[in-house]
This record gives structure tokens, sequence and C-alpha cells, in this order.
């Protein structure tokens, strides 16, 4: 909390005023420079909430002033194009993350706990890939889903992400799950536990934080892949939402900005649901990433 | 032991010795202006092949390769074919068929009015069948003077004819995806429906007829129309040709194969070239088999040596199968006997032990290796390649990586990649260094709290709508910029931001003004506040001031989060394109050019994946590079 004021070692004006302490006004000013900075980011997406209420008459012509009326219209336009996009994300991003989460789990716990000839040469198989840029292998494997005929079906977005994602998600699980004490494992088993009860007993309950985290960061990942989908999905029915973004003007022959900018706002739903729900461990698994790298 | 090694050293020369044992393409000779063969035949008496080329020759060469003739038509040559033992005809493009003699004299050339489409003269000269484009007609002509013996339809336009040596069967290869059998007068004897497009056809002196389809397969069907034989091939099929007794097919396909397949279906005998095939001709009895190009490219394969060839690289392979099987089983045993002499047997009881652990990484590994260590190998092993997925991938050495050295695209990429990564790094560090120790020298933790909240919540925007916006606003007209710059009365910088050349990258850069990074913000806090406080007390009771305290304690303390977010960003900004493909796509001109952008291009607009890989491969190893120097770097001032 704030510091408390000692009144009795405030400086006074002459005139006996209480003059703001220096360190006072330091704090404001960082206050003051925060927000403004806070506004500046945020420039873009309140333009983006503001326009999305106008219609182009209305940008061209009153381009500050406040939508009058506000035309909500946009919203609905908006959402009866992108809707499909939307939910094919969700449904992608939500089948990639779970798959993430199952393989990591299992793969994680094992690698933390078990003992098991040529363990170490497989996990170093699993971070060799990590130093794999994603450059490399995108056309390659753009190559080889066409051969394995996964292009343009969902598979290629999911296969693709799990693949993926299940490397970084492994070594978090891996990590986070060998600072739990085996003798928990150990009392449970002389218990009688199989290993599977082990596994879903104590090892799943106690790594939550860490697989939220990995579903989050994995699904927020998947939502805002753009290339991968450009590459492999020709369908528009089954398109993700960034590359319908980038084309449902065309598709729909929509000229108008204000329902553009509505779409933008409408693609930002479940990222604030997401966001709403575990910003804290999307920001742990950021900096838990960053600092085990 | 030792006799053990020694058995496997002989087994491994074995191997050796019989590695080298292939390599049955011998080019005979190349037609000098490297264009495309656009049709082969043999004279009857197997002494002269005649090389229909669309450099508008048809060249004539003994058996030897000796070239004896060049006659030249009006334009691309279509077909050619022996008549009698004196003289071949061919059709041209420019409306003429043409007789020469066999020292390259003209006979005659009769004019048809419309483009002659292919000549199919029957070997012992009585007769040859016409086809003319866009007709469903065949023309019977007579070798010796080019007059019209019969005119005969079949309903459909042909894609190829042939006729059979002794000169009693026609097949027509149609258009409309029927096998159309004639006897040598143009009666009718069956048609029959093929399941795929006909690239070409070929007849014996018994009436039985081949084609080849372009769906990658080759269909042998009897007299009577009944079908024989469905063969696949690797690719679409260019040509096709039978040995007069019809027991042997020759096959021609896209990739540059050569087969030799029996009447029963069996592949006898096959081989690459590095060009796609478009002609095959078999030689007299079916001895000699020769293959044309589309670059060219003559090559004469010996039909017995060939197949007798095979047979022993067949069996060559099946021995040396065995001796792999022998190495493999001698490696097991040597490793038994190792493990046995270091009395580690027990480990293959705990290999055994843990299978369950095994099999419950099974899935993890198998989408590991599949779907990323697979495309990886690939893309570093195809970027030797001009690489054509499901056809023919021609060895290019480093041909790839010498044409990014000399790309006027990557040039000006790497100059604005340049750009980029000074920006991206500058971008990195000062913004969020200075947000964050702005958010730490609050007193207030609530605050702290809100404000790390606030920079935060910019990530609830998709990344593509946050580029889609700042696109818009650029837009010259109704962009944000613009219009805040015409209000504060700047009018003269108004801009075309995005389309001008001179300011686009620029532009690009300015992209997420001001900068503060969430990840960087929360990695440079984060390590703020495990500073010790105690440290920066001690610091302020020696009389540091502010300054002083983030120059000498803040920023050598944060040393390592410099360097990750140095390195994260090099290795970001080196493999991101999305945001030129979104906002610019590279434009105006080359000016937003980078060369993981020229990379995508050369995949997607050009079809060069060799290329895109070799670009891919050289951008591995600039980060490789730099991971690896990071690391060094890293442990050194650990140490």
């Amino acid at each position: 909390m704030s510091a408390p004021v000692r009144a009795t070692r405030a400086p006074r004006t002459i005139v006996g005023l209480p003059m703001p302490r220096p360190a006072a006004v330091r704090q404001a000013l960082l206050i003051g420079t925060l927000t403004l900075l806070i506004v500046l980011t945020l420039v873009p997406i309140l333009f983006m909430f503001y326009s999305s209420l106008k219609s182009n008459s209305q940008i061209l012509g009153s381009f500050w002033s406040l939508p009058s009326p506000p035309r909500w219209g946009n919203y609905g336009e908006a959402f009866d194009s992108i809707w499909r996009y939307v939910l094919n994300t969700i449904l992608y991003a939500g089948g990639a993350s779970l798959l993430v989460v199952a393989l990591s789990a299992v793969s994680g716990y094992l690698f933390a706990k078990k003992a098991f000839p040529g363990k170490e040469f497989l996990f170093l198989m699993l971070l060799a890939m990590m130093m794999v840029p994603g450059i490399l292998t995108l056309i390659p494997a753009f190559v080889w889903y066409e051969k394995l005929g996964l292009t343009n079906t969902p598979l290629a977005i999911i296969v693709a992400h799990a693949a993926g994602g299940q490397i970084f998600g492994t070594f978090l699980c891996r990590t986070s799950m060998e600072a739990v004490p085996s003798s928990l494992f150990e009392a449970a088993r002389i218990d009688g536990a199989k290993e599977l009860t082990v596994f879903a007993r104590i090892v799943l309950p106690l790594s939550v934080p860490i697989l939220a985290t990995i579903f989050i960061m994995q699904t927020v990942g998947t939502y805002n892949d753009y290339v991968w989908p450009l590459l492999t999905i020709r369908d528009s029915d089954m398109q993700m939402i960034g590359v319908g973004l980038t084309q449902f003007t065309k598709q729909f022959g929509i000229t108008d900005k204000g329902v553009q900018f509505a779409a933008y706002s409408i693609s930002s739903l479940p990222l604030i649901v997401i966001f709403s729900l575990g910003m804290k461990y999307y920001i742990q698994g950021m900096v838990q990433g960053a600092l085990k790298m | 032991m030792r006799k053990t090694w020694k058995l496997g050293w002989a087994l491994i020369a074995l191997c050796m010795l019989l590695a080298p044992a292939r390599v049955w393409a011998q080019t005979a000779w190349n037609l000098e202006q490297g264009k495309s063969v656009t049709a082969m035949a043999m004279s009857p008496d197997g002494k002269l092949l005649a090389v229909a080329s669309s450099d508008t020759h048809v060249y004539l060469f003994g058996a030897d390769g000796k070239r004896i003739a060049a006659m030249k038509t009006g334009n691309v040559v279509t077909g050619v074919g022996f008549a009698g033992a004196d003289r071949l005809l061919a059709s041209s493009d420019d409306r003429n068929l043409y007789a020469f003699d066999l020292n390259g004299e003209l006979l005659w050339k009769r004019d048809l009015k419309k483009r002659v489409e292919g000549v199919a003269p029957s070997a012992d000269g009585t007769t040859a069948v016409v086809t003319i484009q866009n007709s469903s007609d065949l023309l019977l002509v007579d070798p010796a003077d080019g007059s019209t013996l019969a005119k005969t339809s079949i309903g459909a336009r042909a894609a190829d004819v042939a006729t059979a040596p002794g000169g009693g069967y026609i097949a027509v290869g149609g258009k409309d995806q029927n096998v159309y059998l004639l006897d040598g007068r143009g009666t009718l004897l069956f048609e029959a429906g093929m399941s795929g497009t006909i690239g070409s056809v070929a007849v014996s002196d018994e009436g039985r007829v081949a084609a080849g389809l372009t769906s990658s397969t080759v269909v042998l069907l009897d007299r009577d129309g009944s079908k024989l034989r469905e063969i696949a091939v690797t690719d679409s099929v260019k040509d096709v040709d039978l040995t007069p007794d019809g027991e042997t097919i020759g096959v021609a396909d896209y990739a540059g194969h050569f087969y030799l397949i029996s009447s029963a279906g069996k592949t006898i005998w096959q081989t690459q070239v590095p060009a796609s095939a478009t002609q095959l001709a078999f030689g007299a009895e079916g001895k000699t088999l020769y293959g044309g190009t589309e670059n060219g490219g003559v090559y004469s394969y010996d039909v017995k040596n060939a197949i007798a060839g095979a047979q022993s690289e067949a069996s060559k392979k099946r021995m040396m199968q065995a001796a792999a099987g022998a190495i493999a089983l001698l490696l097991i045993a040597a490793a038994l006997y190792l493990l046995k002499k270091y009395n580690r047997l027990s480990v293959l009881k705990r290999i055994w032990q843990a299978k369950w652990i095994y099999l419950s990484l099974s899935p993890a590994f198998i989408l590991l290796i599949g779907f990323m260590y697979v495309p990886a190998l690939s893309g570093l092993y195809h970027s030797l390649y001009e690489w054509n997925p499901g056809g023919r991938s021609t060895f290019v050495g480093l041909d790839n990586f010498r044409r990014i050295l000399s790309d006027d695209y990557v040039g000006k990429g790497i100059v604005n990649l340049g750009i980029l990564i000074v920006a991206g790094l500058l971008k990195a560090i000062v913004p969020p260094l200075f947000v964050a120790e702005l958010i730490y020298h609050l007193k207030n933790k609530r605050l702290q709290y809100y404000f790390r909240t606030a920079f935060v919540t910019s990530m609830i925007v998709p990344a593509v709508a946050l580029l889609l916006i700042w696109q818009n606003l650029y837009d010259p007209n109704i962009g944000l910029i613009n219009r805040f710059l015409e209000t504060v009365g700047l009018d003269g910088l108004v801009n075309s931001w995005l389309g001008d050349p001179k300011t686009a990258i620029w532009a690009v850069v300015f992209i997420g003004f001001p900068f503060v990074g969430i990840l960087q913000l929360l990695v440079l806090y984060s390590g703020l506040i495990g500073i010790p406080d105690e440290w920066i007390e001690a610091a302020k009771m020696d009389g540091a001031r502010l300054p002083r305290i983030i120059r000498s304690i803040h920023l050598p303390l944060l040393a390592g989060q410099f360097k990750f977010l140095i390195i994260l960003t090099l290795i970001g900004v080196i493999q991101d394109f999305n945001a030129i493909l979104i906002v610019t796509g590279g434009g105006p001109m080359d000016s937003t050019y980078v060369p993981a952008l020229q990379m995508y291009y050369a995949a997607t607009k050009f079809d060069e994946l060799g290329y895109a890989s070799a670009l891919g491969v050289s951008m591995f190893f600039v980060i490789l590079v730099i991971t690896v120097v990071n690391m060094k770097f890293l442990r050194s001032s650990r140490e």
C-alpha cells in the first residue's frame, strides 16, 4: 500500500500551505506517464470499437465525433459473415490444446518421475526440435501434409499444433512435476494404487496450474495462427479466423468499414473469455517459459 | 570377438562391392537446341532413328547416334514415322504433311489446310493414318504420293494414333476417353472406355492395344477390346509403345521414368532420367529402346541387357538385403555380447519392464517424428533439389543456395531485415524497460498490478485483427494517422504511408507503437522484482541516486533478461513475415520484402519448393548460429 503521509515531516511553504512532497509528485508523474502509454497502446483497440459503430459516411464525414446514432447493426452483419471462422477456430484450438495437454501431461510425468533406458536420449530428441525454427519446416511440412492428404481438413491444423505444442508442454510439465515429492507417489503405491490411479488421482490434480497454463498458451497460439491455415486450408467453410478476417470482406462483398471493425471486435471475444478466465496462467506461462529457456 | 569383427568387415566390404551397380541410363545424344522431343520413330530395319523436335526439325540418326540428316518443316513437328524402307512421313503444325527420303530430301508435301496433329504410317509403307486438328476424321494417306486413300470418322477427336507395323490395325486414343481399334482399311473393330484421359496408344501386329492414361496408368487391351491388364506407374503417362509381338510394353512417364512391362503386367525393368520423358520407341524386333525427353535428350537402352541388368540388380538387391539383415543380426549379437561382457544384460530386462512407459510415450513421439522431424529433414534434403513432389525431383547441388545470393528480392529483403532487426531490438528493450521501471517504482502495489494488467489487455485482439487495424490507421484518406496530422495542422506530413516505397518499411516498423511488448515487459519486470532489496538499500545508504542505481544495479543484473530478449527478437524477426504479408504483401514494388516472405512466395506463387526450402534452410542456419553464439556467450559471461 502507499506510504502513509507523515505530516510532521512534510515541507511547508512560507504561507504554511502543505506542498506536495517530491516523492508524491514523482508518483503522480509515474502514474501520468504510464496512463499516457497505456492509452497510446490501446489506441488501435479503442479506435476499432469506436469505428465499429459507425457507417462509412460517419467515418468519412465526422471522423472524430462519437458515433451518432451508433450502428449496432454492424455487429449483426459482421457476425453473420464470420461466425463460421470463429467457430472453426475455437474447435481447432480446443482440440489441439486438449491433445497438447494430454500428451504433455503423460510425457512430462514419465520424464519427470520414471527411470527407463534411453530416457535422456528421448528427451533430448524432444528438446532438439525446440531449436528448429518454424521457418525451416513450414514449406516441407505443407508438402508433407499434402502428400498425406491432410491439407484442407481440420486435422492439418490440429495435428500440426499438437505436434509442435507438445514439445514445450512436455518441457514445462517435466520441470513442474519434478518439483512434486516422489514420496507422494510412493505412498499411494504402497497403499495399492495402480499406476493409472496414481496418474489420475495424484499427478493430474497436482498439475492443474501447469496444465491450465499449457492449455491457455496453446489456445491463444492456435487462435492467432495465420500462415499455416492460409497454406493448408482452401475451403472457406473450414477456414480459421485469422485468414477469414483478411478474406471475408471480398467474399461477402462488404464495403462498410464499420462492419469490418465490428468483425475485428467479434473475433476478440473468445480471447477476452480466455484471458478473463486464465490471465494469471497465461502470464505465468509466458514468464516461466521465458525464464526457463 | 576379433573373429566377429572380421566377419562384420567382410560383410560391409561385400556391400560396398555391390553398391555401385546401376546406371543403365546412357545418354546417346542430345538435340542441340535442348528443345522437347515431340515424336520418335524407328525404321523397320532398326538402323535409323527419326526424332521430331519442337524446334521444327526432324532429325535422322544412325543407330550409333550419328546424325545423318536434318529436315526442316515450317513449325513444331507433331508426328513422324517410317513408311516402308525408303521414306519417312512427318506432320507439322504448319498444316503440311511431309515425306522425306532417307537422305533428308523432300519427296512431297501436302497442304491439309489445318494443323496436322499426328501421323502414323505402317511399317510396310502401304498406308499412313493422319489426324487433323479439330476433326474427328482419320485420313488414310498413301505414303507414295500423299493422296487420300480413305477417310473414316470415329466420332471423336483423336489424342493419339498408332499403326501396327504390318499395317493390319490402327489404334486411336480418343479425347473422349475411348480407345478405338480399326482394321487397316479403317473399319471400326471395337471401342473401349478408359477411366481417364488418354495420352498415348500403341498397337501390335496381333491387334493388342496399349493405352497410356494421364492418371498414371497403362491399360493393355486384347484384339476384341477386353481388358488384359491395368498397370500403375509413377506419373502421368506421356508415351507407350509395344514390341511387334505385343509381349513387352514400353512406357515413358512425366517423372522421367522409362519402363519395360511384360504383357503379364510385371515391370521387367525401369530407369529414371533427369528430365521429363516425352517419347519412346522400340527398335527393330524390340531389341533396343529409345527414349526422348522434354529437354532434347535421347537415350538408348539395350533391352536385353537392360532386362538382364535389372535382373542382376534385383538379385544384387536381394543379396544386399540379406547382407543388411545379416549385419543387423550381427550387430544385435555384438550388442548382446558387449552387454553380457560388461554385465549389463539387465538393460533388456529393464526395457521390457518399461514397455508401458514406451507405449505411453509413443503417441507423442509418433507426432514428433512424423510431423516435426520428417518435415525438418525433408527441408534440409530437398533444399538441394529442384523439388516437384509427386513427380521428378532433380538434384541440383547448391544451385538453390547460389540463386539466393543473386536473387534481387532476397538482397532487398536482407536490407529490410537489417532495418527490422535493429528496430526490433530497440523496440524489444527500450520501451518495455522504461515501462517496467515505471511500474517497479510505483509505491502502490495495487496500482502496479492494475498497470501490468492494463498493458496485458492489449492482447485481447487477435494478432491478424490488430495488423488489419494498423493497416487502416495508415490509410491515406480515412486513416487515423493522417486525420490526426490534419487536425493538428501538420498537413504537410500527410502521406500514403504504406503506399509510398520510401516510407512503407518504416510504416511497418512503426506498427505496434508505443511498442510495450507484453512478454518483454513481464520478463524485465519480473527480473526487476527479483533483485534483492538489500542491494538497493545498501546502494542508497552509500548515497546512490536513482540513475546510478539503475545504471549500476538494475542494468547489470538484468543482463540475462536482455540476452534472452535479444535472441528471442532476432529469431522472431528473421522468421516473421505475417505482418508484411498481411499489411503490404511485400510492396509497393519490392520495398517491404524480407527473405521469409520471398520463401513463402517462392513456394506458393511460383511453385519453386526446392528454392523455398533452401531459403528456409539458410534462415535456419543463421538462427542456429545466433543461438550457438548466444549460448557460448552466455556461458563465458557466467564463468
